[in-house]
């Protein structure tokens, strides 16, 4: 029997219905959730009078590059500075997090021993804790110390690890074949040499994923910025662009310019990894 | 040398005992597997042996060193693993190379002992090749390679070829016979396939519930199977095994034919007390036209295999026996036959389930 190639493929019609209404819906769903920052864009080469013109103009005519050119040139915004800042911030905090939490992962992930499920589960339990509660007694510590009006409080604790990324890690160790490990052990390899020889290569997909979120989250991060940094040279620019909003309160062109600048690094980041972050999501359950 | 003695070992899993005291010696250069059904303990058995899994009780010794609790890679075995276990990120060069980079020795030396390996494998084009541009035979060699290539005095295989299709197994298996035979060394085979074990091994253990139920030569654990499980779990299709009751020189069968044996004395050494079992492997069964022969029934099942047939037949007493027939015996689903049975080789069972003789 011969089928004839030039004959229309049947659709159930409900089926068209029904993809034309997903995707109109998510289409409008996107819009809302991009409204603003397109608002944050276009204002950034607008100036104040065509920010708050009325009727609004969806598109900046002419195109003002005067706040963009201010931006990097102004004292009380060091912008290039704390992008350093962040920059030193975020990717220190991404490996202090993955170096940290993958071992805390491989030891509940991959090795046997008494209380191990207790112990995780303790450790877990700290994801309940608002960060809050223990915020007084913690700054106390390092003011202690002398170190605050440093990043040393900022960077350190993810040294020790951080439950949220522990608990992502063991997900992906547990599909580690346990053979592997095996293997190793009887080829003589110690524990921690297992862990970087011959987990961690497995596991790097992970690994670059939780990197992306501890990244993202630090990028974004401003309380504790704000509690341990006292110089506006040593801002992240989450923390510089708040100062300066609220010093300057009239430069909404300005202001704009510095948040475009601030969102882009993030914007790119994720078009560029947008499936690892899918995966990340997928894997630990969150939304 | 790489002899294996293993002397009241236990293992528990929280409160479940899963190895329940066992006692067995492996001479060296032997090769002896061991086989059970799924869950009785022969992977875990293994693993203690090669320091994968704590012995809670007991003494595993190798070439008369105490390894029990000594560590893996000192233990001088090395072993081969079901999934293969190769290092997805490393090449087979690397593979192979892993254990003696550990171990310390010089690159050449490494460089010499990986080729000899490769060339004795014949794997020398997949060195370059990461697992995953291998097809699953070599994948096999090249885990068999990183065996060899750590020259233990004990090999470990943990159901080896259990991920191979059919063709491939046989030639592997054959390659393990080989293997066996060249290096002379100790091995330990876990397999639950009957044909591996018994083509493979210079004796069988077989294991049930943790504990050793035989040990012996293949031929021995096949003829003269120790206890009622052993015959059950030997051979393929399984033995028929029978009901009885033993007078002076026969026995009735529940079934109700009686059988004559006269080897059964009621007045000598091997005198039946209370119910006993009679074992017959299917080919001791012979179809009869209907109504003759000891028993009669009806094929409820026929599994034609090419060089033969096993058929699953009824009996008037509701019991069902396996009859393997030559393949020039037609017989189809609810024909009617009779059957005879031909009790050379025949096992019977005391009331303990323990072997008392072979006919």
């Amino acid at each position: 029997m011969t089928v004839d190639i030039a004959a229309k493929r049947r659709t159930a019609p409900r089926r068209i219905w029904q993809t034309t209404l997903y995707h109109g819906g998510m289409l409008l769903i996107c819009c809302i959730f991009l409204l603003p920052f397109y608002w944050m864009a276009i204002s950034a080469f607008k100036n104040n009078a065509e920010i708050f013109a009325n009727p609004v103009a969806w598109f900046p005519d002419p195109i003002r590059w005067e706040s963009v050119g201010a931006l990097f040139s102004r004292d009380d915004f060091p912008v290039l500075q704390q992008f350093v800042n962040s920059c030193f911030y975020a990717g220190t905090v991404a490996l202090a997090v993955c170096f940290s939490c993958s071992l805390a992962a491989y030891s509940f992930g991959c090795l046997r021993w008494r209380g191990r499920n207790l112990v995780f589960g303790l450790t877990v339990c700290a994801l309940l804790l608002p960060g809050i509660v223990t915020f007084l007694p913690v700054y106390l510590g390092w003011s202690a110390v002398g170190l605050t009006g440093t990043y040393v409080p900022l960077i350190a604790p993810f040294f020790l690890g951080d439950a949220f990324f522990i608990f992502m890690l063991r997900q992906f160790f547990l599909g580690v074949p346990r053979e592997l490990m095996d293997a190793a052990r009887l080829d003589g390899a110690s524990e921690f040499r297992i862990w970087w020889q011959i987990v961690l290569p497995q596991v790097r997909t992970a690994l670059v994923i939780v990197g992306l979120f501890a990244i993202v989250y630090t990028w974004n991060e401003f309380f504790g910025p704000l509690i341990y940094l006292q110089d506006r040279e040593d801002f992240p620019l989450s923390l510089g662009l708040f100062t300066f909003q609220s010093t300057r309160a009239r430069e909404w062109s300005l202001s704009m310019s510095g948040a475009l600048f601030t969102a882009l690094p993030m914007v790119i980041l994720f078009l560029l990894t947008q499936r690892l972050f899918q995966r990340g999501l997928t894997t630990t359950g969150l939304k | 040398m790489g002899a294996v003695t293993l002397e009241g070992v236990r293992k528990l899993f929280g409160t479940l005992e899963v190895i329940k005291g066992i006692d067995l010696t492996i001479a060296d250069r032997e090769l002896v597997v061991f086989v059970g059904p799924s869950g009785c303990g022969k992977s875990t058995l293994l693993r203690m042996i090669a320091g994968l899994e704590d012995v809670d009780y007991g003494t595993i010794t190798i070439a008369g060193r105490d390894v029990t609790e000594a560590a893996p890679a000192t233990r001088g075995v090395a072993m081969v693993f079901q999934n293969y276990a190769l290092y997805p990120h490393m090449t087979a060069y690397d593979n192979l190379a892993y254990g003696l980079r550990r171990a310390g020795l010089p690159r050449a030396d490494i460089d010499q002992r990986v080729r000899d390996t490769a060339r004795m494998l014949q794997i020398t084009d997949l060195l370059a090749r990461r697992p995953k541009a291998m097809s699953g035979g070599q994948r096999q060699r090249v885990a068999i390679g990183r065996a060899i290539v750590r020259q233990p005095q004990v090999f470990l295989f943990d159901e080896p070829l259990s991920n191979l299709d059919a063709s491939l197994r046989v030639e592997m298996r054959s390659q393990i016979a080989r293997l066996h035979r060249e290096l002379a060394a100790t091995m330990i085979f876990v397999t639950h396939d009957q044909v591996e074990a018994m083509t493979l091994a210079d004796r069988i253990v077989v294991l049930n519930g943790g504990r050793v139920e035989q040990v012996g030569r293949p031929r021995e654990v096949y003829h003269a199977p120790a206890n009622l499980f052993v015959a059950g779990f030997i051979g393929s299709p399984a033995m028929n095994l029978l009901p009885a009751r033993a007078e002076a020189g026969a026995l009735v069968l529940a079934l109700g034919p009686r059988l004559d044996w006269p080897r059964i004395d009621q007045n000598g050494p091997a005198r039946p007390q209370g119910p006993v079992t009679l074992g017959l492997r299917p080919d001791r069964l012979a179809l009869a036209a209907p109504g003759q022969g000891a028993f009669g029934g009806e094929v409820v099942l026929a599994e034609h295999l090419g060089d033969g047939s096993v058929l699953h037949i009824r009996t008037d007493a509701a019991t069902t026996l396996t009859v393997k027939v030559t393949g020039d015996v037609v017989a189809r689903v609810g024909d009617k036959v009779g059957l005879t049975a031909d009790l050379r080789g025949a096992c019977l069972f005391g009331p303990d389930g323990n072997l008392m003789f072979t006919a």
